[in-house]
């Protein structure tokens, strides 16, 4: 499926900013199964400055400083992207869940990088509540792809799809207390309940298509940055992503922009400004088909 | 289980007392009775006075702070020698584990390493991957005890920057100052070569083409408790002592902002956790940091030593790994073993805790700072509480062997009493090879619990002395030729956040005698008692508006209603804690800090010891108004030190140029306004205010002598507002403010402030020329008040001004794009003083 990505990111400031620096995870990333045909980046005004590398995560990156003063900034991103992920193992044939935690935890060979996505991470601190709300679906020995999907289809189900009651900030336990949020809360919580149960899971941000496939129900968090779960099966099965807002397993609605162990290890647009006051801030995205 | 007994540095297990021990006694007992206690004495004194703990009070962050012993810690060459290769083998161990860390994580990939070491680990910044360096490690320290089987053992590595070097080096210096007898009797390796070392080294690491390039110390600043060290190593290093609000990346480079601009810094020397050193990469709350510096250390326009991402190195369960890391990075064996460390990730060193707890000190696994845990001195149910927690996280976890350190004679009383030790012992990279610092700090330890974590804000400390084994083996570095120095006499170099602190202080020490002069003038009245005349009563009112302008009491005592009584009670509130007064001095006594590295040591004790005179006398003064006036005194005191001690000592730079302008403002605003105040009256009261202005400018005297008694308005104005020869008058303040601002733009941007003080200058002239010619003279001057009140406001305009072109006046700094916020916005300090003049 190919697609074509437009998003864009504007702040207005109510007071002149003199000095801003951003770092922005806004390109997709070359993956199988994601082939990026062409990407740009751009803003106004335009950076006095600008560097790209990849991340830690192999995610790209990309740096603007800006010594002009303004009092507006907008960044957008293009590309056309062409996807069509792998559909995952049948789920009976995937290892049992205790056996991919001892794994991972063991590291080395085979498994070392998917290690990293074991651990606690700044937004996401050990939180025994979330373990708690998964256990039911592991239960001992079961393949641990059954395990996740059932718990995917359970955040689908229990959690209800609204904005604004929750922040960046709101930890995992309010976002099970009050049984709802968006996609972002969702793909918080089920990362902690996985890490919990000592299997590495990390952060995926990208984009939902704006129209669904025809005859396919509505999506939730489409037209807006979109964020989902990656989970690792083990050395021989890799990662499979999952979105839990959607209760869809990953495979052509999907693009990957980047990943990391949470939200602010590729927040899209993070910057140090001076001065600017208060601003506000919008954001446009489009994932049309083509 | 029982631990061995400790091994005693001194005497040795026969009761025979080490060789290298005797000379240092024989030098002790030479001092006869009571002589190594009254050492002891005069050292406590050195370091009140001027070491590098002492600190004004309102300023002190820890009631601890570092006592030294008056005896050393003594190692002879060759063990010191044996040390210095084994930690020299461990910084290049660690350098090769950063390098792989940092880079392909070989580690990682063939099991060398378990993940939990990185990835859980806080210290392994992911923002630093993959950045081209040649090294990662240039200054590294080693905390070691000896154990009773007689072998030294490192106990932690230190890769983040280590403090206690200052200490190390200040305990030396002062120690050679009291006990110069030991010295002679014994031949102690200085500390001054390895200074020079590692100043050297820092240049070196200059990215290439850079001559002559700067080096600067990035500290957290004033607030932070080594703020100390950091002001002591950019002197010994020669290098600017920074905070990050400093600098300022722009174009990819690193500049320090300056009074002429922007400073290009070539090295950066991180005294700043590697976590906070950058708000756009790393912690984004960090305002410590500067936004883009990963990016300019990426793009190898800056050297940061150490790495930003260093710290991980200093993982306490990385010691459990280290013989195979040895092995497998440098195909060596560890010559200097760690003190016996298990990572509790594994079950089998769990079952080993679990078996003895008492044996071990926990530690988290990944947290070098952290104090450990002793179980064999807990309550049994907290003993089960740790082993729980333990057991929920084992990778979290460390446990080290609890050996018994060494002990080391140290005075008590008049005595020697043995106490366990703890030696750090630094090492910088020169550019060939790893150099130790021939000394060390040497530390009691209080509590088994401190062994391990950072170090304490204080404590018992020795210096430690490698003692020659003859005189020839003393190494100095070779002389590196400088390119040869073009001379500086300007004052651009000094970095606006000093230049704007030292204006300030000029400003608050101004306010300060101001404050004073006006409480002794009134309580003078006060303490007549009796019920006051219309005259007095005229004056007692304008005092106490100009003591409401000055921000000593509150406006509602300046209403003819309060009585005598409350004036003298809010008087004596404003000098208890809390008060005005009390304010100020912590005004003072905090810019004073944060502008010590621009005062010598005489300098810095001549301010400080005044103002403890000040605040010492104000705080016992009881309910007395005479002990007020007093104490008044003694802060007018305080003020005139400060002026003579800065007109003597200091150099006619941008340091001082600051310090005076600050002062002559701020009496330029204080005599105009406070003239407005006392000649607001009506044209027959005229005299009165007069009188009151001569006094409030201390003129009367000079008056006196030209017109003896007659007061009239035009000869009283001449005097305070135009005479340019009276040092308590306006004119005086103007035609100085029009020099040191003159001076000040000279070869920068002509901005023409002076002007301004020119201008004023005429308009007071103005003023007064028209009271001269006026029929009725009082009539006249009692018009003059809105005309002062517009000069006061000029002038404050004129401060805000140089404010904002000196001082890069920083607008709030925010980041966007991590929290829902509004940003994190941070109140500007430098901007609320403006608004508060």
């Amino acid at each position: 499926m190919k697609y074509r990505v437009r998003h864009t990111t504007s702040y207005a400031y109510a007071r002149p900013v003199d000095l801003a620096s951003h770092m922005l995870h806004l390109a997709p990333r070359s993956l199988p199964g994601q082939r990026v045909v062409w990407s740009d980046l751009s803003a106004e005004p335009a950076a006095s400055r600008s560097n790209a590398a990849f991340d830690h995560f192999g995610n790209n990156v990309a740096w603007m400083f800006l010594d002009q003063r303004h009092q507006h900034f907008a960044v957008t991103v293009t590309a056309e992207v062409d996807v069509d992920f792998a559909a995952p193992p049948e789920a009976a044939e995937t290892l049992p869940w205790e056996q991919v935690a001892q794994l991972a935890a063991a590291g080395g060979p085979g498994a070392w990088e998917a290690s990293e996505f074991l651990f606690d991470s700044p937004m996401l601190p050990n939180e025994p509540l979330a373990m708690a709300y998964a256990a039911p679906s592991f239960r001992p020995g079961r393949p641990i792809l059954e395990a996740l999907l059932e718990l995917n289809g359970r955040i689908r189900k229990e959690f209800a799809f609204k904005s604004g009651v929750t922040t960046l900030n709101t930890p995992v336990s309010r976002v099970l207390a009050q049984r709802a949020g968006v996609c972002q809360d969702f793909t918080h919580l089920m990362i902690a309940a996985l890490r919990g149960l000592g299997l590495p899971a990390r952060y995926v941000s990208g984009y939902l298509r704006t129209k669904p496939p025809p005859g396919a129900p509505v999506r939730r968090g489409a037209d807006q940055s979109h964020a989902w779960v990656s989970a690792w099966m083990g050395p021989g099965h890799g990662w499979v992503d999952l979105d839990p807002t959607n209760d869809l397993v990953v495979h052509d609605e999907h693009v990957v922009l980047a990943w990391g162990r949470d939200y602010g290890d590729i927040s899209p647009v993070r910057g140090v400004i001076l001065g600017g006051g208060r601003h506000n801030v919008s954001v446009e995205v489009d994932l049309e088909a083509l | 289980m029982t631990r061995p007994a400790a091994l005693d540095e001194m005497v040795d297990g026969k009761g025979g007392l080490r060789p290298h021990w005797r000379g240092l006694l024989g030098s002790f007992s030479s001092l006869g009775e009571g002589g190594l206690a009254e050492r002891a004495q005069r050292l406590q004194r050195a370091f009140e006075e001027e070491g590098v703990t002492s600190v004004l009070p309102g300023t002190t962050l820890s009631d601890r702070i570092w006592r030294c012993d008056p005896v050393p810690l003594p190692i002879a060459a060759a063990e010191f020698a044996a040390l210095e290769a084994g930690l020299t083998q461990r910084a290049r161990l660690l350098e090769a584990v950063l390098a792989d860390l940092y880079g392909p994580q070989t580690l990682l990939a063939d099991g060398t390493l378990p993940p939990a070491l990185v990835y859980a680990n806080p210290g392994f910044l992911r923002p630093a991957r993959h950045m081209t360096t040649p090294s990662r490690l240039q200054f590294y320290a080693a905390d070691l005890i000896r154990g009773p089987d007689g072998a030294w053992r490192v106990l932690a590595d230190r890769t983040n920057g280590a403090s206690g070097i200052g200490y190390a080096r200040e305990n030396r210096r002062l120690l050679m100052r009291v006990m110069p007898e030991a010295f002679r009797t014994m031949q102690v390796r200085g500390l001054r070569p390895f200074f020079d070392i590692w100043q050297d080294s820092l240049q070196n690491l200059a990215p290439v083409g850079r001559t002559n390039p700067t080096v600067a110390l990035l500290t957290p600043g004033t607030g932070s408790p080594p703020w100390f060290e950091h002001m002591y190593l950019s002197r010994e290093l020669s290098c600017a002592l920074v905070e990050g609000g400093d600098l300022t990346v722009r174009g990819g480079e690193v500049f320090l902002k300056t009074l002429r601009g922007l400073n290009r810094v070539d090295v950066l020397l991180r005294r700043l956790d590697g976590r906070m050193i950058d708000p756009l990469e790393l912690d984004h709350g960090s305002l410590l940091g500067v936004p883009g510096l990963m990016d300019a250390a990426r793009c190898g326009t800056i050297r940061i030593s150490n790495d930003a991402g260093s710290g991980v190195a200093e993982a306490p369960a990385l010691s459990a790994f280290l013989p195979a890391l040895s092995l497998r990075l440098l195909d060596e064996r560890l010559e200097l073993a760690s003190v016996p460390t298990m990572w509790l990730g594994d079950a089998r060193a769990r079952a080993l805790v679990q078996q003895d707890p008492s044996c071990w000190l926990i530690r988290p696994a990944n947290d070098g700072t952290a104090h450990a845990q002793q179980p064999a001195s807990m309550l049994p149910a907290d003993r089960m509480a740790l082993l729980r927690q333990i057991e929920a996280r084992p990778w979290d976890w460390a446990a080290t062997a609890a050996l018994s350190p060494s002990v080391v004679p140290c005075l008590d009383g008049d005595g020697l009493t043995p106490r366990p030790i703890v030696m750090r012992v630094f090492l910088v990279q020169d550019g060939t090879g790893w150099r130790a610092m021939q000394g060390g700090l040497a530390r009691v330890i209080e509590d088994d619990t401190m062994l391990a974590g950072a170090l304490p804000q204080g404590g018992l400390s020795k210096d430690v002395w490698v003692l020659n084994e003859d005189r020839g083996d003393i190494v100095g570095p070779p002389a590196v030729a400088a390119p040869t120095l073009q001379i500086h006499r300007a004052s651009g170099d000094l970095p606006s956040r000093v230049a704007d602190n030292l204006f300030w202080l000029g400003r608050y020490v101004e306010r300060l005698e101001r404050s004073a002069r006006l409480i002794r003038a009134t309580v003078a009245r006060l303490a007549r008692g009796a019920a006051l005349l219309p005259r007095e009563a005229v004056e007692m009112n304008s005092l106490a508006r100009c003591l409401v302008e000055a921000g000593c009491i509150t406006p509602e005592l300046a209403h003819s209603t309060a009585s005598a009584g409350m004036l003298g009670d809010a008087l004596l509130a404003s000098v208890r804690e809390g008060g005005a007064i009390q304010e100020r001095f912590m005004s003072v006594a905090r810019l004073t800090e944060s502008v010590r590295d621009r005062l010598t040591g005489d300098m810095y004790a001549a301010f400080t010891q005044a103002l403890r005179a000040a605040r010492d006398d104000c705080r016992n003064i009881g309910r007395s108004l005479d002990g007020l006036s007093h104490a008044m005194v003694s802060v007018q005191r305080y003020s005139t030190t400060v002026a003579g001690v800065a007109a003597e000592s200091m150099v006619r730079g941008g340091g001082w140029l600051f310090l005076d302008l600050g002062r002559r403002l701020e009496r330029a605003h204080a005599v105009t306004s406070e003239i407005a105040i006392a000649m607001d009256h009506t044209p027959s009261r005229i005299e009165t205010g007069l009188r009151l202005v001569l006094e409030l400018c201390d003129s009367a005297i000079t008056y006196r002598s030209r017109y003896l008694n007659v007061v009239q308005p035009a000869p009283v104005l001449d005097l305070v507002l135009i005479d340019q020869g009276n040092p308590r008058g306006l004119a005086f303040q103007l035609v100085a403010i029009h020099g040191l601002l003159d001076e000040l733009s000279e070869g920068g941007p002509r901005e023409m402030f002076s002007g301004t003080a020119a201008g004023l200058l005429a308009e007071a002239e103005t003023l007064v020329e028209g009271v001269l010619a006026a029929q009725d003279q009082a009539l006249a001057a009692s018009d003059l008040p809105p005309h002062l009140d517009g000069i006061s406001k000029a002038l404050g305009e004129l401060s805000d001004r140089i404010t904002r072109q000196y001082f890069a006046l920083l607008p709030v700094v925010q980041t966007v794009g991590v929290t829902d916020d509004d940003g994190m916005a941070v109140e500007d300090v430098e901007a609320e003083m403006v608004a508060a003049l």
